[in-house]
């Protein structure tokens, strides 16, 4: 985490006038260029006013929020929102415009050019798999729910700004649609590396999603905020622990590849005895192969090459030793972190 | 007379469909019916007070001010005045919902059925129709007196009647007509039991608008021989004497805002609960 | 059919005195509904975030509208004296409130993800208003206007009571001639025109509606 963070929240509060206490308490964090953070946590526990905080749609009653090193904590908010993309749940296009004229909004409000606008639309319509040609010129009343959500994030993307902040952005999409759309985003930001801050209550998405996830408690106290692998491997307290809920250790498997292990060797002897073998290829992640084994109900299942030839096996104690090593891994690092501080 | 705004308002909304909660309570717009409970009365007592200053201040009844004194003798002219009033806009209301609810009824059912949105055009353009013109029509037709008055008003305020009393029948829910019905219920007993107590708060709006048009109409009746207020302010223009024009338009004012109000209070207490 | 074919005769020989009064009424009319809009349309933008300046606003234009037309056009009287002025004063409170109303409520029903999402995007709250609250409450704003419209047109009508111009005066000219040859007839052409104005406004402003209105907002 060398370098400058692309946001600094720094002793950030939010006290609303008659309530009881902040809902958002000396919240200190930082966003590293071309991440996506993960704030997850129960609801109600101020991770979307946190969110909001960023771009000023909530005023901080104290501290300061800096961009790339710059306080803008009291700049015109207005100017500082259309250089930070903005994706909510609900998704809000403007039902009286065109596809096209909502993904142009921000570009017109900065004034570009005409030309320069209709090419960027077009090519953000192509890159979140929208048909200029088909989607240009219709109205959002004429789109389905996961299509609306793709302009959405057009929208957000329209002057290419170099943040982005999400609010549950797929939180009111069916299941089916909501997967396609996270793996699709998931390429995007391959591709375009922005910084995303990212919202939801869904412990699931947040893991998939993730570089990094940052989980809140009450007021926006983070509690962890770290990888994904080592908050599944060394959940620091109850909340984390109780939060990530059960299956922690079968989440974890899923960030590591079979082709990483040290195999046992495949022994034809043993293991050509005819009975039905699972067989899985090198980049399957730990997660598929216990699937495997427990599909077939066998201790161990095969890994095979590109073409089909066996390479090695995969067994429990593999796995059981993988999460063995990734927890020391974590604990050691908390332990130096505990030790620097 | 305000809730002549919302059935059009429905209508574009909900394409043909209309519903009752739009028609009956629109949005946002609770706070205002609660304020017009309270506001109206305070206004109404406030312009009462000032008529009531006013008119002891002109020293009816002295020589000095003898036109004036004759045109707004309370005895004489302003009682008798605002009985006949009060009587042609109580005759022509009564005589509207006995008309125009069971021909709402009646054109929300069966056959006839396909012609309501003709009947609810014809009612939302019909607000263009001059109540003066018509008045004289009838005039000329029926002669002189506080019946053609009547009728008049009937003829005029049954539209608004009319169309909230389909428009209310319309907006309930077929869900509960086809649980009606599955429960047993005759035609007449869903149409009894379910629709017209649904419907009720959108046609007592109606009724409450046809009650104020119809005491706003009465005002003219003095133009054909009905009498009313409306002499007052008529002598008031004659004679050219503003005190008789002010006290003449500020009774009538405060006629038709004191009953608007008991429409709103009915409106309020007449809804079923639950709704 | 005879008092048809007279009354035709009538208009035809009156083609002028018609055409003028319609003239006239329209102007009227349009004058009204256009001040009221631009006043209404403004305050309804000023008072809809606030429930309490609403709810106020909202009654005391409902009790401009229930006060008799014949009595709100005398109390202008005393300020201004007889004629055109007073009936137009008066015209102009009743249509008010469709259109303030209409208004409200095209605010109120702005979805306030998309008015969140517009501040997310850095428009400011000029922009907001222009560019995305009144264009989604146009469509219905423009029914209030339709209906303040046929409103206006009809309650025009008596403004000959109090001196003023427009089609009322043939019904007042019939009125006072009655029993005399074409009293009737006058009558008739008064309220017909009337009606016909009103229908015609209509036409023209659901097209100005229609025209005006984004492809994206229609049902």
């Amino acid at each position: 985490m060398a370098g400058e963070p692309k946001i600094r929240l720094d002793h950030v509060s939010k006290i609303y006038q008659g309530a009881e206490g902040p809902a958002v308490a000396e919240l200190t964090l930082d966003i590293d260029p071309g991440e996506i953070l993960v704030l997850v946590g129960p609801s109600g526990c101020g991770k979307s006013t946190t969110l909001r905080l960023i771009n000023r749609m909530i005023e901080p009653t104290s501290g300061r929020i800096y961009l790339d090193g710059d306080d803008v904590t009291d700049v015109n908010p207005d100017q500082l929102r259309r250089r930070i993309g903005y994706v909510i749940q609900q998704i809000g296009l403007f039902p009286h415009q065109t596809i096209a004229e909502n993904v142009a909004t921000v570009p017109k409000m900065l004034r570009w050019d005409r030309k320069r606008i209709s090419t960027r639309v077009d090519e953000l319509l192509e890159l979140v798999g929208l048909d200029p040609r088909v989607y240009r010129d219709r109205y959002p009343k004429e789109l389905s729910g996961g299509q609306a959500q793709r302009v959405g994030v057009a929208r957000a993307l329209g002057a290419d700004p170099s943040i982005m902040l999400m609010d549950e952005p797929f939180g009111a999409i069916d299941p089916i649609t909501r997967e396609s759309l996270q793996n699709e985003f998931l390429r995007l930001q391959e591709e375009l590396r922005k910084t995303i801050v990212f919202v939801t209550h869904d412990i699931d998405e947040a893991i998939k999603m993730g570089d990094r996830i940052a989980i809140l408690g009450e007021q926006s106290v983070v509690h962890q905020a770290d990888t994904p692998e080592r908050i599944l491997a060394y959940p620091v307290d109850d909340f984390v622990r109780s939060f990530i809920g059960a299956g922690t250790a079968m989440k974890g498997l899923a960030f590591e590849r079979v082709g990483d292990l040290d195999l046992a060797p495949f022994d034809e002897g043993r293991n050509g005895d005819g009975k039905p073998v699972g067989t899985i290829t090198a980049d399957a992640t730990l997660f598929e192969a216990l699937e495997e084994m427990l599909r077939t109900a066998d201790g161990k299942t095969v890994v095979v090459d590109e073409s089909g030839r066996p390479a090695g096996v995969v067994e429990l104690s593999h796995l059981s030793d993988a999460l063995r090593t990734a927890q020391d891994e974590a604990r050691r690092h908390y332990d130096e972190l505990g030790a620097a501080s | 007379m305000s809730e002549a705004v919302t059935p059009l308002t429905a209508r574009w909304r909900h394409g043909r469909k209309h519903s009752v909660s739009t028609v009956a309570m629109p949005t946002g717009a609770q706070l205002w019916h609660r304020y017009s409970l309270v506001l109206a009365p305070a206004f109404i007592a406030g312009l009462g007070l000032v008529l009531w200053y006013y008119y002891n201040s002109l020293g009816v009844g002295t020589i000095a001010q003898i036109q004036v004194s004759s045109a707004l003798d309370w005895e004489t002219k302003l009682k008798p005045q605002l009985i006949q009033h009060l009587t042609i806009a109580a005759w022509s209301t009564l005589l509207v919902i006995l008309v125009a609810v069971p021909l709402g009824v009646l054109l929300t059912r069966g056959g006839p059925r396909r012609i309501a949105p003709a009947v609810l055009a014809v009612a939302n353009s019909g607000q263009a129709l001059p109540a003066y013109g018509l008045l004289i029509i009838f005039l000329a037709a029926m002669g002189q007196g506080g019946r053609t008055v009547v009728v008049a008003l009937v003829v005029y305020a049954i539209l608004p009647v009319l169309r909230n009393t389909m428009v209310g029948l319309d907006g309930v829910d077929r869900s509960m007509l086809e649980a009606g019905r599955g429960m047993g219920m005759t035609r007449m007993q869903t149409l009894l039991r379910i629709e017209l107590p649904l419907a009720v708060p959108v046609i007592v709006a109606g009724i409450r608008t046809a009650m104020v048009l119809n005491i706003g109409m009465a005002t003219l009746a003095f133009l054909i021989g009905g009498g009313g207020l409306g002499i007052t302010i008529s002598s008031g223009l004659k004679l050219n004497q503003d005190a008789v024009l002010l006290v003449g338009a500020i009774t009538v004012a405060l006629v038709a805002l004191t009953f608007d109000w008991f429409g709103a209070l009915a409106e309020r207490f007449l809804h079923p609960r639950g709704l | 059919m005879d008092g048809l074919h007279s009354w035709w005769e009538y208009v035809v020989g009156h083609g002028d005195d018609v055409l003028e009064a319609t003239l006239e009424h329209a102007q009227i009319t349009v004058v009204v509904v256009i001040l009221a809009t631009v006043f209404s349309v403004a305050l309804g933008v000023c008072v809809q975030s606030r429930p309490t300046s609403k709810a106020i606003a909202l009654a005391i234009a409902s009790i401009f509208l229930t006060i008799p037309a014949l009595a709100l056009f005398a109390l202008f009287i005393p300020l201004v004296g007889p004629g055109d002025n007073p009936a137009m004063m008066a015209l102009f409170l009743y249509a008010i409130l469709p259109i303030l109303r209409n208004t409200v409520t095209g605010l109120d029903e702005v979805s306030p993800a998309v008015v969140e999402s517009a501040r997310g995007m850095g428009m400011s709250s000029a922009q907001r208003l222009w560019r995305v609250r009144l264009p989604l409450a146009w469509p219905l704003i423009m029914t209030g206007v339709r209906i303040s419209t046929l409103l206006t047109v009809g309650i025009a009508a008596i403004a000959i009571l109090v001196g003023g111009g427009g089609l009322g005066t043939f019904i007042q000219g019939g009125l006072t001639r009655l029993g005399l040859p074409n009293s009737v007839e006058s009558v008739w052409v008064g309220t017909v025109f009337t009606v016909l104005l009103g229908l015609a406004l209509d036409v023209v402003l659901s097209l100005v509606q229609r025209l005006t209105s984004s492809r994206g907002l229609r049902a």
